[in-house]
C-alpha cells in the first residue's frame, strides 16, 4: 500500500508515442486506461507532441434555475436492468453515479473512484475509492458499496447485460443442477472465483480477473452499473438515495421526472435547482414545436429529420460529436438462407455505405465498414476498402443455391426515424444483387418484443468508447445480447486475446483478424456512423455532446 | 319509458360484453405476452417463462377472459397483484374491489391510476370543442340553410368544405408553423404542466381549434342541409303566406324541425371528440385518452385497451341513448 506501482506498459505506451507508432488519441485512452492519471497523460501527450490540453478559461457559472429537457420517460426502477442506454439512465445519473466516466473523448476517469492500479498481467486491478463521498442521508460511500453493486449486477438472476460484458473474466459458467424441457442441464453463472471481487480496506477493493481485461475502467461506466443505495434493495424511484448532485423527486412514467440539487454534493456543481426531463411522444415535429416555442430548453437526442427545422430557430446552438453509434442489418444465422456465410457476405457485398450515410444521415455520419469497429475508436485497425461488388455479390448467392436470389423480410422499429431511412435505402441496393426484401416497420415496443428472435431485423446500438466492448456484448457465443445467434469458437478466442492486449501493435493486429471475420462470415450488414447531434438553447451553459447522449446535470448552468 | 329505458341497458351490457370478448380474442394474436413486457426485453427467458406459467397465461382464451371478468367486478384477486410474484404491482384501492381494471404493463401503474386522469384531459379538450362547434356550426349552418343559394350560404358551404377536408396533422401543423413559430403567440406542445411558462389556457388553444375547425365543417353542412329541407316544406310557405314576420318563422317553426336530423350527428361527435382525436393528441403531445389508447395498442397493454374499449363503447351506447331521448322531446310524434 502506497507504493507506486511503476506500470511497464505505461512506459510502454510512452515510447511508442514519442516513436510515432501510435497517435494521441490512443495514447490517452490506453494510457489512462492503465491508470496514469488524466493531467499527467495529457501534459506527456503535451511535452511529446507538442499539442498540449488547453484548458478552456471557465467562466463563472450562472447559478439557478430550472433545466428543461425534452426525453422519453420509460420506466427507471431498475437501474441494473436498464436496457434504454441515455432516455432511462439519464435520470438516474443525476442522482447515483458511477465509479468512473468516458468523456466525449474517450478517455476514461476516475469518478467515484480517486484512481485505480492495474498488474502489469492485466489481471489485477486495484481500485481505489473515494474518500469524500457521501451519501445523500451522511453516510459514507466505501467499499462495501461499492462490493454489493458488483455482486448483484454480476448474479444471473438479477438479469443485467453486465454479464454479457464481464462474463469473460470474473465469471464461469457452471451446472445449476436442473435440466431443461429437453434434459440437458441448465447451465448458470457465478463469480469465477470467491476471492474475484476483494475488499482490501474500507476504500479499497481488488478484481482478481480469470483472463487478462484492458477495459475494466470502461466497463465500469456502462450504464447499468449504477452505484445504488444497498439499503434501497435496487430500486430506484423517488426518494431514493444516491451520491449524485440531484435528488428524484418527481416521476411519471410517460410524461416527466424532475431531478432537485441537492447540498453537500461532493463534486463540481450542481448550478442548477432542477433539471425536468419531459417526454415528448414519438411524433419528432411534436419536439420541433417544445423547441420553437421554448417549452424546452434542449431535446436529449435529436434525429437527422429535425435537423433543417430545429436549424432554423434563431435561439439554439447546435452541439454535434462522431460516435460509435449504428443500426446493424443482422440475420439469424439459424435460419435459412442466412445460415449459409456465403449469404451474409453477398449481402454485404451488395451494400455502398458512402450512399446510405448521404440518404439516410443526410450526411451526418461516417460511412461503416461492416465490422462494427469505428475508425473512431481507439483499437479501429484500418482493413482494405470493403468495396461494393454487386457482382460478386450476385456470385456468392448462386454458389449458396440462390442464382436468382431470395425473398426476405425486414423488421425495424419505427423510433428512430433514420433507423428506417436506412433500412429503405438498403432494400433499394440489395434489389440490384436480387435480394428482394420487404421492410416491415414496427412501433417500437414491439420490435423491442422480438428483436432478438426475427430472421432480419434493423437494431440499433449505442456507442461504446472500445471495439471490442461492442463485440464482446453482440457476437460472442450466448452472451445475453447476441441477437444474431452467431457462435464461432475462433472469434471468441481472438475476442478474449484482444480485450488482454495491452501492445497496441499486438491488439491492432488480433482486431484486423476480428474485424476480417466479421467481414467474412459475420452477420450483420453496418453501412454507417451516426454523428450525434442535439440542439441547445443559448441559454444552457456547461453543454458539451456526449457520444451516448448522457447528461451530466451537476455540470450545467441556465443564463437567466 | 322506464321498460324502455330497462331495455336499453340491457343491450348496453350486452354489447360490452361481446365487445370486451372480441378485443380480448383480437389482442391474443398481437406478438408478445404479459410476462415478457412486465418483466422487459432483457431479462432471461427463464424468469419470463417462471412469469408465464405462474400467470396462468397458457390457459385456453375462455378461461383467462372470465378471470379477467371475475377481476373486473370483485370477485377475484388480481392475479398480477400475488405479492408472491416480487413484482412491486400495488393499487392503493386493494387487490379486489368493483371496477378493478387491472394493472397496466406500458404504464406499470394500476389501470385506475391512469386511465382517469386521461380521460379528464380528454373530456377537457372535448368539452371545450364541443362547446365551440355546436353553437358556431348551428348558426353557421342556419345562416346558410335558411337562404339557401345565397351568396352567405355558398360562402359558409365552401369554407366548411374546405376545412373538413384538411386532416387534423396537417392543420396542426400549418397552424404551429403561422401561431408558434411564427408569431411566437402559442405554446408547440401542450404537456398540460405550468411549469414551462404557458399557461394551461395557452396550450389549450392549438388543439381545440385545430378540433373546431375540422369538425365544424362537417355538421355546418349537416345543419344546413337539414334547414334547407324544412325551409322548403309547406307549412313554412304557409307561415310566411299567413304574414308572419321572417324571423318569427324561422325561430319559432324551421329552427325546431331543423334540428332533429343535425342532434344525433352532434351527439356522435362526443364519440369522435373522445376516442378520435388521437391525431391531435399526437400533434400536440398532449397527454389524452386517444394518444394513450394507441400507446396502449402499439404496446400490447391488454387490461389498458380492455378498460379503454369498455369505456368508450359505454360512452358512444349512452349519447345515443340520449339522442333517442332528445328526439322525444324535439318531436311530440316520436314515441318509443
Amino acid at each position: 500500500m502506497g507504493e507506486k506501482i511503476r506500470n511497464p506498459h505505461i512506459d510502454s505506451l510512452k515510447s511508442q508515442l514519442a516513436e510515432g507508432k501510435i497517435d494521441r488519441r490512443e495514447f490517452l485512452r490506453f494510457a489512462t486506461l492503465m491508470g496514469l492519471s488524466v493531467p499527467a497523460a495529457y501534459a506527456f501527450v503535451g511535452e511529446v507532441t507538442g499539442e498540449g490540453l488547453v484548458a478552456p478559461a471557465r467562466a463563472a457559472m450562472p447559478q439557478g434555475g430550472t433545466l428543461r429537457l425534452g426525453s422519453r420517460i420509460k420506466d427507471i426502477k431498475n437501474p441494473h436492468t436498464y436496457s434504454w442506454g441515455a432516455w432511462d439512465s439519464n435520470i438516474s445519473r443525476q442522482v447515483c453515479e458511477y465509479l468512473t466516466l468516458t468523456d466525449e473523448h474517450n478517455v476514461t476517469h476516475p469518478y467515484l473512484l480517486e484512481k485505480w492500479d492495474v498488474s502489469p498481467d492485466l489481471k489485477t486491478w486495484t481500485l481505489h475509492v473515494r474518500s469524500d463521498v457521501k451519501w445523500r442521508n451522511g453516510n459514507p460511500f466505501t467499499a462495501d458499496d461499492v462490493i454489493w453493486n458488483l455482486k448483484r449486477v454480476l448474479d444471473p438472476a438479477v438479469g443485467s447485460s453486465v454479464v454479457g460484458l464481464m462474463t469473460g473474466y470474473m465469471l464461469e459458467e457452471y451446472d445449476a443442477g436442473q435440466k431443461d424441457e429437453k434434459g440437458n442441464p441448465k447451465k448458470s453463472t457465478r463469480l469465477w472465483d470467491a476471492d474475484a471481487i476483494e475488499k482490501v480496506d474500507d476504500h479499497t477493493i481488488r478484481l482478481n480477473c480469470k483472463i487478462p481485461q484492458i477495459a475494466v475502467p470502461e466497463h465500469l461506466f456502462h450504464y447499468p452499473l449504477a452505484m445504488l443505495y444497498p439499503g434501497d434493495n435496487g430500486v430506484f424511484q423517488p426518494g431514493a438515495q444516491g451520491t449524485g448532485a440531484f435528488e428524484l423527486t418527481d416521476f411519471e412514467l410517460g410524461k416527466r421526472a424532475v431531478v432537485k440539487a441537492r447540498k453537500g454534493y461532493w463534486g463540481e456543481g450542481p448550478y442548477l435547482d432542477a433539471i425536468e426531463f419531459i417526454d415528448m411522444g414519438d411524433d419528432p415535429s411534436a419536439a420541433i414545436a417544445a423547441m420553437a416555442s421554448k417549452q424546452v430548453h434542449g431535446l436529449v437526442s435529436a434525429d437527422p429529420i429535425q435537423f433543417d427545422a430545429l436549424k432554423a430557430l434563431p435561439f439554439v446552438v447546435l452541439y454535434q460529436v462522431a460516435t460509435a453509434e449504428t443500426a446493424v442489418l443482422r440475420a439469424k444465422v439459424t435460419q435459412k438462407p442466412y445460415d449459409d456465410p456465403r449469404v451474409r457476405k453477398a449481402m454485404r457485398l451488395a451494400i455502398d455505405p458512402e450512399a446510405i450515410v448521404q440518404v439516410a444521415l443526410r450526411g451526418l455520419g461516417i460511412p461503416g465498414e461492416h465490422h462494427h469497429v469505428s475508425v473512431a475508436q481507439p483499437d479501429y485497425a484500418k482493413l482494405a476498402h470493403f468495396k461494393r461488388d454487386v457482382a460478386a455479390a450476385k456470385k456468392l448467392l448462386a454458389d449458396a443455391g440462390y442464382p436468382s436470389g431470395f425473398d426476405a423480410e425486414l423488421f425495424v422499429p419505427k423510433d428512430p426515424p433514420w433507423n428506417g431511412a436506412e433500412s429503405q435505402a438498403a432494400v433499394e441496393q440489395w434489389k440490384e444483387a436480387g435480394i428482394r426484401v420487404k421492410v416491415s416497420i414496427m412501433p417500437g415496443q414491439e420490435y423491442w418484443d422480438v428483436w432478438m428472435k426475427v430472421p432480419l431485423g434493423c437494431t440499433i446500438w449505442y456507442h461504446r468508447p472500445l471495439g471490442v466492448m461492442v463485440l464482446g456484448l453482440a457476437y460472442r457465443t450466448g452472451v445475453p445480447w447476441n441477437e444474431s445467434g452467431y457462435a464461432n469458437p475462433e472469434f471468441d478466442k481472438l475476442l478474449n486475446e484482444a480485450e488482454g492486449t495491452i501492445d497496441l501493435e499486438k491488439r491492432k493486429a488480433v482486431m484486423a483478424k476480428l474485424e476480417q471475420i466479421m467481414q467474412e462470415d459475420g452477420p450483420v450488414v453496418q453501412p454507417l456512423w451516426r454523428t450525434n447531434f442535439s440542439f441547445y438553447d443559448k441559454k444552457v451553459k456547461g453543454f458539451s455532446m456526449h457520444p451516448t447522449n448522457y447528461i451530466f446535470g451537476n455540470k450545467l448552468a441556465m443564463e437567466s | 319509458m322506464l321498460s324502455f329505458l330497462a331495455k336499453r341497458l340491457v343491450g348496453l351490457l350486452l354489447t360490452l360484453m361481446a365487445a370486451s370478448f372480441l378485443v380480448f380474442a383480437v389482442t391474443e394474436f398481437s406478438p408478445g405476452n404479459v410476462a415478457r413486457k412486465t418483466l422487459g426485453p432483457y431479462a432471461s427467458q427463464e424468469q419470463v417463462d417462471l412469469l408465464y406459467s405462474r400467470l396462468h397465461l397458457s390457459d385456453p382464451l375462455l378461461v383467462r377472459y372470465a378471470r379477467w371478468m371475475s377481476v373486473l367486478v370483485g370477485a377475484i384477486d388480481d392475479p398480477l397483484q400475488d405479492s408472491a410474484l416480487k413484482l412491486d404491482f400495488k393499487d392503493r384501492r386493494g387487490t379486489r374491489y368493483f371496477g378493478n381494471f387491472g394493472y397496466s404493463t406500458l404504464f406499470k401503474a394500476p389501470v385506475n391510476d391512469v386511465i382517469w386522469t386521461r380521460i379528464g384531459h380528454t373530456a377537457v379538450l372535448a368539452g371545450c370543442a364541443f362547446g365551440l362547434i355546436v353553437p358556431l356550426s348551428l348558426i353557421s349552418g342556419i345562416l346558410a340553410g335558411m337562404r339557401e343559394g345565397s351568396r352567405l350560404d355558398r360562402t359558409i358551404s365552401i369554407l366548411g368544405i374546405i376545412f373538413t377536408s384538411i386532416p387534423e396533422f396537417a392543420s396542426g401543423v400549418f397552424l404551429a408553423a403561422i401561431f408558434v413559430v411564427g408569431f411566437g403567440w402559442l405554446p408547440g406542445t401542450s404537456p398540460m404542466d405550468s411549469g414551462s411558462g404557458w399557461s394551461l389556457a395557452a396550450q389549450l388553444v392549438l388543439p381545440i381549434t385545430v378540433l373546431v375547425l375540422f369538425d365544424s365543417g362537417y355538421v355546418t353542412r349537416m345543419v344546413r342541409g337539414s334547414m334547407a329541407e324544412v325551409m322548403n316544406k309547406p307549412f313554412i310557405r304557409t307561415a310566411i303566406l299567413k304574414g308572419l314576420p321572417r324571423r318569427e318563422v324561422i325561430t319559432r317553426h324551421a329552427i325546431r324541425n331543423a334540428m332533429i336530423a343535425p342532434f344525433t350527428v352532434i351527439l356522435l361527435q362526443i364519440n369522435f371528440l373522445i376516442s378520435g382525436v388521437v391525431v391531435t393528441e399526437m400533434v400536440f403531445a398532449y397527454p389524452g385518452f386517444g394518444r394513450m389508447l394507441l400507446e396502449a395498442s402499439l404496446f400490447g397493454d391488454i387490461q389498458l385497451i380492455e378498460a379503454a374499449t369498455l369505456i368508450a363503447l359505454t360512452v358512444a351506447v349512452s349519447t345515443q341513448l340520449i339522442s333517442d331521448i332528445g328526439y322525444m322531446v324535439l318531436n311530440p310524434q316520436i314515441r318509443l
